[in-house]
């Protein structure tokens, strides 16, 4: 049994959600997107989503996980009630899901960097040393590997060391892309033309008036973000009590944002200097122009063979830092998760670890393809990005559903109370702005939340989530002729696969509710118990404890919370009631 | 394949680390050439066709009349908007002013109707058009040319309906699809069939060369990367058939003789003929001779007497019907000359041509006074008006009225400029004249082009029809003779029961020439004389590499044709057709590029008076399309060009065949105004590291209080 954790200070915190937001999207996803949406036009969509969907939600987040102080699916039973557990655990799975080939792709990544800093990069077809890693299993596998041992170092420790890591990595990648836009920016400027800068911050007014713009930039700040991931619930858990949820989150998404304009107009301004036809380079298949263009336009950087070492290698650490950091918060949002429920954290980390690596290697390994222009690709990767991607979006509407429905169970109980008034008005007196004067406005805040989060989080929401999901699944079926191939669940890029893995998680994970996540098989028995599992005798179905991580000086009631008065829900370090045989003697060893 | 990659993820995602070793275990392989699975998908390897289906679907066996008729019935249910199936037609007064009715054309002895398909699409499609109420079928358009497929006039060449329903399965499957990748190898519509590019060798992506030996000669023919193998000619372009089925009328009759067929496999061999009648069978129809229906004696034979009943279909044509060359004529009616022994394949009344006609069809009290030659025989200005025998028969009646019937632009004339008759064996390409030795067609030469290009596509012989061996009222000499139609025999493989096993290759093999016969119909001897002057081959499209773009404006695209070439410059019939295709604006992140085309959109050649040089290394003219592709689109431009001639021949396709030339086009336009843009820049700065600045400003004040603060319990 452990002690309750928390980040040292509001700088930690700030880095570590930071580190967490900034990942390969900010770096090789934003650049691609800008060129295909109108340079500087995407800017527009992009950032008023920052404000309407992004940090709203984180700001969501945060609030929910400050103060259930248990990571996703203890924070759905506090907040939401014990029948809604499981979407804790969907959103859980999502981001672990992610997490099994991030890891590969984040492997990729430092791959690049001890590429770059070996000069291996140089004078060299940049195809021929894409094709010949990503078709050497043992070369994936081996980066993989790293990567994910990096993280749990990362986290092995707990929140001091996840923050320590982050904010070392954040500095240096500052630092690193920094040093590139510079360097890019010399390239740019070279010809005496910028075209690079300027059409990163041109407006075309056509490109503007097409939705297609304005959904690309909502998903763009969606994913760069990570809002609705669970990421920040999990990271809120460790906040001291004087943490100002909105004005996090406000950092927070500034901060990724600009990382993302700074890693934007670097990677722009250098394809902008050196190639004939920039757009169609920007705008191509997206590993491509990370991993097969810019080491071609890092080439030709200014400086000599210093210049050109520097910028590869500066491009590609900080990309390398993006990835291992989101890793980090990927892996402590699952490991969160257990330690809520009683697992030693080291078990917790090692299990984690170990699902990750094994799960993720089929990613790195199978299906390894070409494609017609002789770029090889990893098709099962994709396949997996394509069926959990968008899963993240239902993550988000869990977590406002959960806000939508802490804001009508208050107002109903008030109306019976009678210190509110039924209908509609009532409602909107009294309901929509429920979440917000009992979580975020708490009087610990620095920055005061307006009443216009409360309509985006009621209104703008479900629109946006709306016309998200259905472009998204719009344009999948499109492809198809006759429309309903796409549902094909054996076609690894329809539809219909998404909604058989979506269906088959989703329907498991709402059986799970009652017998893994608020109730649970104990084993009682002598001797290790996976011989007695046949044994119904050996084995009791108890109510399932969870453990709050409740910093010093950070407690705050979520007795009135519609699962917040469970007797099994204690603080760390706490025996539940009816669990002193499982959790007593541990403690007890601890405690001296 | 996607099922199978289905599964495979299913089971990875349970078991990942047992599945990978045996996955690596795979890789290594370091033979001289590759090995099928190499080069392509396990579906084309081992031949199974996408449309799925049961093994005759499949071509692994014999359809039967009834799966046949099944298997049509579903397509035409599947494909309403360019199939229309029919069961023989209905019928009325036909051309020679005779009442016909549906029984007409029933066989004489099961009484069967004919099953036949109508193909064609467009934008009515087949249900569009007139309708035309003896023939039954609607989807007629007299601006399209109409063309004639006809399997199994001899019962026992089974392969004859095998091909047809293979190219019906191609149609049901490809039209109107996107450009495939039918082999599984990544590339899409690279190896048309024939010899597209024209460097001699059919293989033109030359992926079977680069297989090891051993398996060059998937077919068991002896020819290594010849017609019907593994990797030749196997990645038609879709869009091509698209065209095809779009701009023509197809008219397949897959099994002629139903009749004929029914008695040779369930009575005369058996459903495994290719074990019971290795070399022979039964191969005319099921009229009875024995029976007059005048005389007073009762009908010897009740049954089909094996030794004199039938008439053979294909000596049944009235076009010079009677010389008896290669086939035997009545000396008495009703009766024959028993044969030794049919199963073995001698037969002495095999090729029995049908009775004499004794009507006195144009009523002038003689008769047989005017055979049917083309040639006023009695010198009374009607030709061939009072024929001595043949087309007696209901099948080849069908035939005629379905050929004499069809006149969608009310000239009078038969609207099939096209036909073609699939017979077995020999592997050959024949074409009129049959009934005369030392004789030549008008159209000879063109004839005899045409007919080398489909020899060469499919490895087989070509020859004039009569110099394998003379015939009388032949199929083809008919549609020749009488209606000027280019009409070509096939001789399939190499048995009349081929084995279940040589179904598919065979078919495969024979595969590309109805298609090729479907396009040349609309003008034979137009194209061939194209051909002959090896036009399509020396004209030239200007490639990719040679483009020029400008900074901005069209992108003109050259071409170079003959001089004496007859094109229309009207739009309608010569154009580039071109579209942009542009990454799509939502990539996978880890995926290939996905492109996003535009649709395909016409622009008009002009004549430039500049001269150059073809292929061929003859003059040429420069004609010239410029390209309206805007200057602010960065991305793929697609291209090909169609020519069509003024006598309305189209298209003659640069490149052939439906392809397309791929080029880039990059971002010409400006990329932006450096005020405006400095203007943004420092918008979007303030908002960001502005909005930063205050944030970690008011959290830098808040961290002063801090112990105030953290004092404070709230709620």
């Amino acid at each position: 049994m452990e002690k309750s954790d928390q980040f040292s200070g509001r700088v930690g915190l700030i880095f570590a959600a930071i580190g967490a937001a900034i990942g390969t999207g900010n770096i090789w996803r934003f650049p691609r997107m800008v060129g295909a949406n109108g340079g500087g036009t995407f800017l527009i969509p992009w950032l008023f989503f920052l404000f309407i969907w992004s940090i709203p939600l984180v700001i969501a987040e945060f609030a929910i996980g400050k103060r259930t102080r248990v990571g996703t699916v203890g924070s759905f039973r506090i907040l939401v009630g014990r029948k809604f557990a499981w979407m804790g655990l969907w959103t859980a799975w999502i981001s672990t899901a992610i997490g099994f080939y991030y890891a590969v792709v984040a492997g990729w990544c430092v791959k690049y960097f001890t590429l770059g800093v070996s000069n291996g990069l140089m004078n060299v077809e940049s195809v021929d040393v894409w094709n010949a890693f990503l078709q050497d299993p043992g070369q994936v596998i081996m980066f993989q590997f790293i990567v994910i041992a990096i993280t749990v170092l990362a986290i092995w420790k707990g929140a001091k060391a996840i923050e320590k890591a982050n904010f070392y990595m954040m500095l240096s990648l500052f630092a690193m892309l920094f040093l590139t836009l510079a360097l890019a920016l010399m390239m740019d400027g070279k010809d005496g033309t910028f075209d690079g800068f300027i059409f990163m911050f041109s407006v075309d007014m056509e490109i503007l008036a097409q939705p297609e713009t304005w959904i690309n930039g909502l998903s763009q700040s969606a994913w760069s973000c990570s809002a609705g991931m669970g990421m920040a619930i999990t990271y809120a858990v460790y906040m001291r009590k004087d943490e100002d949820t909105a004005l996090n989150a406000v950092t927070m998404g500034l901060a990724n944002n600009s990382i993302s304009i700074i890693a934007g107009l670097a990677v722009l301004s250098a394809i902008f200097a050196v190639s004939d036809d920039p757009l169609s380079v920007v705008t191509g298949g997206s590993s491509a122009i990370t991993f097969l263009a810019l080491p071609e336009v890092f080439a030709q950087a200014p400086g000599g063979a210093v210049g050109r070492w520097v910028m590869m290698s500066a491009f590609f650490l900080s990309l390398s830092f993006a990835a291992l950091t989101s890793m980090i918060s990927t892996v402590e949002l699952c490991v969160r998760n257990f330690v809520d429920h009683g697992i030693e954290r080291n078990r917790a980390v090692a299990f984690t670890a170990g699902a990750i690596f094994l799960l993720g290697m089929p990613s790195a390994l199978i299906w390894i393809r070409m494609d017609s222009e002789g770029v090889a690709f990893p098709e099962f990767l994709e396949v997996q990005d394509h069926i959990w991607g968008y899963g993240l979006m239902f993550s988000g509407l869990f977590i406002a559903f959960s806000i939508w429905k802490y804001g009508w169970t208050k107002w109903r109980g008030m109306v019976e109370e009678g210190t509110a008034e039924g209908g509609v008005a009532g409602f909107f007196k009294h309901g929509m702005s429920g979440f917000r004067d009992d979580y975020i406005n708490t009087g610990d805040n620095d920055i005061w939340v307006p009443r216009i989060w409360d309509f985006i989080m009621y209104f703008a929401f479900p629109i946006l989530f709306t016309v998200l999901i259905a472009s998204y699944f719009g344009d999948l079926i499109s492809g198809y002729d006759p429309w309903y191939a796409a549902f094909d669940p054996f076609d690894p890029h329809g539809a219909g696969i998404i909604l058989a893995f979506w269906g088959f998680i989703g329907v498991s994970f709402v059986f799970l509710n009652d017998y893994v996540l608020t109730r649970r098989p104990v084993y009682l028995g002598e001797g290790p118990w996976w011989r007695n599992l046949h044994r119904r005798s050996e084995w009791e179905m108890r109510e399932s404890p969870l453990f709050r991580n409740v910093p010093e000086g950070a407690e705050a009631s979520i007795a009135e919370l519609p699962g917040g008065d469970d007797p099994l829900i204690v603080e760390v370090g706490e025996v539940p009631p009816g669990w002193e045989d499982v959790y007593g003697d541990v403690l007890d060893a601890e405690l001296t | 394949m996607r099922n199978a990659r289905a599964i495979l993820l299913a089971l990875l995602l349970l078991n990942s680390v047992a599945l990978t070793g045996s996955l690596a275990a795979a890789q290594d392989d370091d033979e001289p050439g590759k090995a099928p699975e190499d080069l392509w998908s396990i579906e084309y390897v081992s031949q199974s066709y996408p449309w799925g289906g049961d093994s005759d679907a499949q071509f692994d066996s014999f359809h039967d009349l009834l799966s046949m008729r099944q298997r049509m019935q579903y397509l035409a249910e599947r494909n309403p908007e360019i199939f229309e199936f029919h069961d023989g037609m209905p019928g009325g007064v036909n051309d020679r002013g005779i009442e016909m009715d549906s029984d007409s054309y029933k066989g004489w002895y099961y009484k069967d109707e004919i099953p036949w398909m109508k193909i064609t699409g467009g934008a009515e499609g087949v249900e569009g058009g007139t309708c035309d109420p003896f023939v039954g079928d609607c989807g007629n358009y007299a601006d399209r040319p109409d063309v004639l497929l006809v399997g199994v006039h001899h019962a026992r060449e089974w392969m004859g309906y095998e091909v047809a329903m293979l190219f019906l399965e191609t149609i049901a499957h490809y039209y109107g699809m996107a450009g495939g990748d039918n082999d599984g190898d990544g590339l899409i519509d690279e190896d048309p069939w024939g010899d597209a590019d024209g460097d001699g060798v059919l293989d033109d992506d030359g992926d079977c060369l680069m297989l090891n030996e051993s398996y060059q000669d998937s077919n068991g023919d002896g020819i290594p990367c010849g017609p019907g193998d593994l990797g030749v000619d196997e990645d038609f372009s879709e869009q091509w058939i698209t065209d095809l089925v779009d701009t023509r009328e197809i008219y397949l009759v897959p099994m002629l003789n139903v009749d004929g067929n029914r008695y040779d496999r369930e009575e005369f061999c058996s459903e495994e003929a290719w074990e019971s009648c290795p070399s022979g069978g039964w191969r005319k129809n099921l009229r009875d001779n024995t029976y007059t229906g005048t005389t007073p004696f009762p009908d010897l034979q009740p049954g089909v007497d094996e030794d004199c009943d039938g008439v053979d279909l294909n000596r049944n044509y009235q076009f010079e019907w009677g010389w008896p060359l290669g086939a035997t004529l009545p000396l008495i009616p009703g009766t024959c000359t028993p044969s030794e022994d049919e199963r073995a394949g001698v037969a002495n009344n095999d090729v029995y041509t049908g009775p004499f006609d004794t009507v006195d069809n144009d009523g002038d009290n003689r008769i047989n006074e005017d055979h049917v030659d083309g040639k006023d025989d009695d010198a009374d200005g009607l030709v061939d008006e009072d024929w001595d025998g043949g087309n007696s028969e209901p099948e080849t009646l069908f035939m005629q009225d379905m050929t004499e019937m069809n006149d969608d632009d009310g000239d009078g004339a038969s609207d099939f400029k096209a036909t073609l008759t699939w017979h077995s064996y020999s592997e050959l390409v024949l074409w009129p004249w049959g009934h005369c030795t030392g004789c030549s067609a008008t159209d000879e030469a063109e004839l005899a082009y045409l007919g080398m290009q489909m020899a060469e596509m499919s490895g087989y012989d070509p020859m004039q029809s009569s110099d394998l061996y003379p015939t009388t009222g032949d199929f083809c000499d008919w549609h020749y003779g009488v209606h000027q139609s280019f009409c070509y025999t096939i001789e399939i493989g190499t048995a009349f029961h081929q084995r279940p096993e040589d179904i598919n290759h065979i078919a495969v093999r024979n595969l590309g020439m109805p298609f090729y016969l479907v396009e040349f119909s609309d003008n034979p001897v137009e194209r061939a004389r194209v051909g002959l002057e090896n036009w399509s081959r020396s004209h030239w499209i200007t490639p990719p590499a040679n483009v020029s773009i400008s900074e901005n404006g069209p992108i003109p695209i050259e071409m170079c044709i003959g001089e004496q070439f007859p094109w229309s410059s009207d739009i309608n019939a010569s154009h580039l057709t071109w579209r942009m295709v542009k990454p799509s604006r939502i990539q996978s992140d880890y995926g290939p590029t996905e492109w996003l085309p535009e649709k395909w959109q016409k622009a008009p050649f002009d004549e430039t008076g500049e001269q150059c040089v073809l292929a061929d290394g003859n003059n040429g003219s420069l004609i010239v399309s410029d390209v309206p592709v805007p200057d602010d689109i960065s991305g793929q431009l697609h291209y090909k060009a169609s020519l069509g001639t003024m006598s309305g021949t189209y298209p003659f396709q640069y490149p052939a065949q439906g392809q397309y030339h791929t080029m880039t086009i990059p971002y010409r336009a400006a990329f932006g105004n450096t005020g405006l843009a400095i203007m943004l820049a420092l918008l979007v700065a303030t908002a960001v590291w502005g909005g930063l600045g205050v944030a970690l400003r008011v959290m830098m004040d808040s961290g002063k209080d801090e112990p105030a603060l953290s004092q404070d319990e709230a709620h």
